[in-house]
């Protein structure tokens, strides 16, 4: 969109330099952080009041994952991370003073939980049981029974067929050439074989308290299909819940003591809704296409699809609304505005453009350097309205929305229009109505029949007709192979004299057609024709010819009729083409 | 002024009476500032964040002040522009350790300066480029960089950088708040 409109630009949704909302706190092209929303926390980590950002860096192209703290625009502390961060989230874990957050960072099968930035725990997710069929394989080739190159070939027969997936030193034992299998295999044969799966996605639900500072459970969505709930303390498992599909996005309100609504985006394109006690989905969304994103605005989730576009659901998964964006969406977040009351869903886009949106409505658009890849607003350090966002290049944007800025709606999308308020004058329900209701419920079937028979009747009818017309050659257009034709005719003038100019085309790819004769047939006491018989020239294809004649109207009644007009082969009978023209009455002579 | 008045205020026995406002981020270090600036057996021994403003009095070698410390939290700064007409000086306290807030903190004197109770006056500003002890602090060249100002070309004003902990800087900042304000007064 290079050429935007003028009053595109000045419109409330529009941040120009002058009144924009946002102020720019910081921006670092070269700040070499890569990563998404899910990865990125803001807490008040050391309990002083200055708010920290986390972040689960993935690293320059997926090498190398870091925990990465911010302070303000610095980097405070920095660390290797085992695998690639899934998610982040701060939780309290109890309710002892000082009440700072803990930190909890998925990574591969495990969750490290940090406190004061120190590591407290880490948690493992339980293994899963391997194919038996697998482990036998193993077990067999300890005791020296089957060489490597007989257990690949077996275990590549597992692994196209079994149900259970293979292991991962199975998997690695796959990948080798010949040469260095002996060594693997004597080096990892007496290992009982474990089946590990990964975290996907991990959010917090409140344990028994409503409140802002209440102690929180970390729920985790696994590559195996289930969500699990752990203990704020001990980190056990408190529930586990089983999905169709694996999740990739958790949303979930309420406390797990009481009651609470957990809604998974899955990568079969699906949401799934599931409540306390129920071990599979209560409600299924169906999208047409992978989310990219899911956000809870006050009790309407909001999903972004590959569709480019923001659909809002009820939790039920009634569909409320949709709207199109300019671009693929590569990220979204919550945008909470405490002082104001205001909930709204942030989606970053690829053309660079950061939109923010209360239901349908555009709020506000930041135009970003680059493409952002995560977003996250929140406290940070000591301002409440801060938005951070990071970018495709792996830069740092930090915003501060202005203490005055107040997000309206953009004129022509405030409300539903104008027409959906109008009362409809809709007539009551008449005696007839009611009868003829009933009727059509009670025999519906013969009804139907009635219909088919009558359709079918129809259908023979155009049929015969159709045949008809072909046999005697009445169609303006030839069917035969050897002479495909089109014809069309045109009337022009007010009479008595006319000018009749039949268009024909030649529509065969290649051959032309030569010796064909034009005939027209007509009642001689009212129309006079210069030629009523003549040649063609020869047709090339795909041309169009006008043949004109004139036509003289003899009567003077006011009486029209109809000119054939028929093509014939020389030395043949039968018309290939015919058409009828209706003749219009004569304008002339009617005036004298 | 009377004779006496005048006879009292040369001796130190009666002072001039100056209102001041003392403005900022939240944070930033005023109410720190002001008890440091009170004679020490007035100063409190724990500073807590600033509910809507206090009233605090200190003197200086001549004058009397009378400072509105006002609260800088987001929601209190509505209150400030009630006091604009009553304040004869400013003090203007900025965090150099707050990167981040230097926006909010320009922001802020922007509204006030273009304030139509400030806009055409010609009122001192005094600025306290605060905790230049903390290692992530800028210099106050950096500060008055960073909020330009250079711009402010109808009101005098100055900068001090400041520790009020140790209470360094401060008695250079106030000594030149009374310089103008007698300037203007005599
Ligand atoms: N290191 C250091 N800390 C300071 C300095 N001045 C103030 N502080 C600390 O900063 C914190 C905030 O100080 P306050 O005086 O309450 O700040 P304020 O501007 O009055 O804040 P509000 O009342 O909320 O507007 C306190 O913990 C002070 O101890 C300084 O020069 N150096
Ligand atoms: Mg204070």
């Amino acid at each position: 969109m290079a050429a935007a409109s003028p009053d595109s630009d000045c419109g409330p949704a529009e941040s120009s330099e002058a009144n924009s909302k946002w102020l720019d706190a910081h921006y670092d092209p070269m700040a070499n952080i890569h990563t998404f929303s899910s990865c990125l926390a803001l807490a008040d980590l050391h309990g002083d009041g200055e708010y920290k950002l986390v972040v689960g860096d993935l690293g320059p192209r997926e090498q190398q994952p870091r925990l990465k703290v911010l302070k303000g625009p610095m980097v405070l502390t920095e660390s290797p991370l085992p695998a690639l961060p899934a998610a982040a989230v701060t939780f309290l874990m109890g309710q002892h003073e000082p009440r700072t957050p803990a930190l909890a960072l998925a990574s591969g099968p495990c969750v490290y939980v940090y406190k004061n930035l120190r590591p407290y725990f880490k948690f493992s997710l339980p293994p899963l049981p391997a194919n038996p069929l697998e482990q036998d394989l193993w077990n067999q080739s300890k005791e020296d029974r089957i060489d490597p190159p007989t257990l690949k070939e077996m275990l590549e027969g597992i692994r196209e067929k079994a149900e259970v997936p293979l292991s991962v030193q199975s998997l690695r034992f796959l990948q080798l050439e010949p040469s260095e299998m002996e060594a693997f295999v004597s080096q990892h044969k007496s290992k009982v074989i474990k089946r590990q799966t990964v975290i996907t996605t991990m959010a917090t639900l409140k344990k028994n308290l409503a409140d802002e500072g209440a102690v929180s459970c970390l729920v985790l969505g696994t590559e195996s299909k289930e969500i699990l709930v752990l203990d704020p303390e001990a980190f056990t498992v408190l529930t586990k819940m089983n999905l169709p599909s694996i999740p990739a996005f958790l949303d979930i309100t309420g406390q797990f003591d009481v009651e609470f609504l957990l809604a998974a985006a899955c990568r079969d394109g699906n949401i799934y809704v599931l409540s306390k006690d129920s071990k599979r989905p209560k409600y299924c969304i169906e999208l047409s296409a992978q989310p990219v994103g899911l956000v809870r605005v006050h009790k309407i989730l909001v999903v972004g699809s590959t569709q480019d576009s923001l659909h809002g659901f009820t939790h039920k998964g009634k569909k409320l609304w949709t709207v199109p964006m300019p671009a693929a969406i590569l990220t979204m977040n919550l945008l909470e505005q405490r002082s104001r009351g205001l909930q709204a869903v942030m989606v970053g886009l690829s053309n660079g453009e950061v939109r923010v949106y209360r239901d349908k409505a555009l709020l506000n658009i930041i135009r970003a350097p680059d493409a952002v890849t995560s977003l996250c607003f929140g406290r940070y350090g000591r301002e409440d309205n801060t938005l951070v966002m990071t970018t495709k290049g792996g830069g740092l944007l930090i915003k501060i929305l202005k203490r005055t800025a107040v997000f309206v709606e953009a004129g022509g999308d405030a409300g539903p229009p104008p027409a959906q308020s109008l009362k409809l004058s809709v007539p009551r329900k008449t005696r007839l109505y009611v009868d003829q209701t009933l009727r059509e419920r009670e025999s519906a079937t013969a009804m139907h029949r009635t219909f088919q028979t009558d359709l079918y009747l129809l259908r023979l009818r155009t049929a015969r007709a159709y045949v008809q017309a072909l046999e005697s050659s009445l169609s303006p257009v030839s069917a035969t192979a050897r002479e495909p034709l089109k014809l069309h005719a045109v009337v022009q003038g007010l009479g008595p004299t006319f000018k009749l100019t039949l268009h024909l085309q030649n529509t065969s790819a290649a051959r032309p057609i030569v010796g064909l004769l034009v005939c027209f047939v007509y009642s001689e006491a009212l129309y006079a024709l210069p030629r009523a018989f003549f040649k063609l020239p020869l047709l090339v294809p795909g041309l169009l010819y006008p043949v004109e004649t004139l036509v003289e109207g003899l009567s003077d009644k006011g009486v029209s009729d109809i000119i054939k007009v028929l093509v014939l082969r020389e030395g043949q009978g039968a018309p290939l083409l015919s058409a009828h023209i209706n003749m219009p009455v004569s304008e002339g002579l009617a005036s004298t | 002024m009377g004779l006496l008045d005048k006879l009292s205020c040369l001796l130190g026995l009666k002072k001039k009476e100056v209102h001041v406002l003392c403005l900022g981020l939240d944070n930033s270090g005023k109410t720190t500032i002001i008890n440091k600036l009170k004679p020490a057996n007035a100063q409190s021994q724990d500073i807590v964040p600033t509910i809507g403003f206090n009233i605090e009095k200190f003197r200086s070698s001549s004058l009397s002040f009378t400072v509105f410390d006002m609260s800088g939290q987001g929601r209190y700064r509505n209150l400030w522009e009630h006091y604009y007409k009553e304040g004869q000086a400013i003090i203007f306290v900025i965090d150099s350790s707050d990167r981040l807030r230097m926006v909010v903190a320009k922001e802020e004197l922007e509204t006030l300066l273009n304030h139509p109770d400030i806009k055409h006056r010609r009122i001192p500003i005094l600025f306290f480029a605060n905790k230049m002890d903390l290692r992530d602090a800028v210099t106050s060249v950096k500060v008055s960089q960073l909020l330009c100002l250079e711009n402010i070309k109808d009101k005098p004003w100055h900068i001090c950088a400041s520790d009020a902990i140790k209470g360094e800087g401060l008695q250079e900042g106030v000594d030149w708040l009374q310089d103008q304000i007698q300037a203007v007064k005599t």
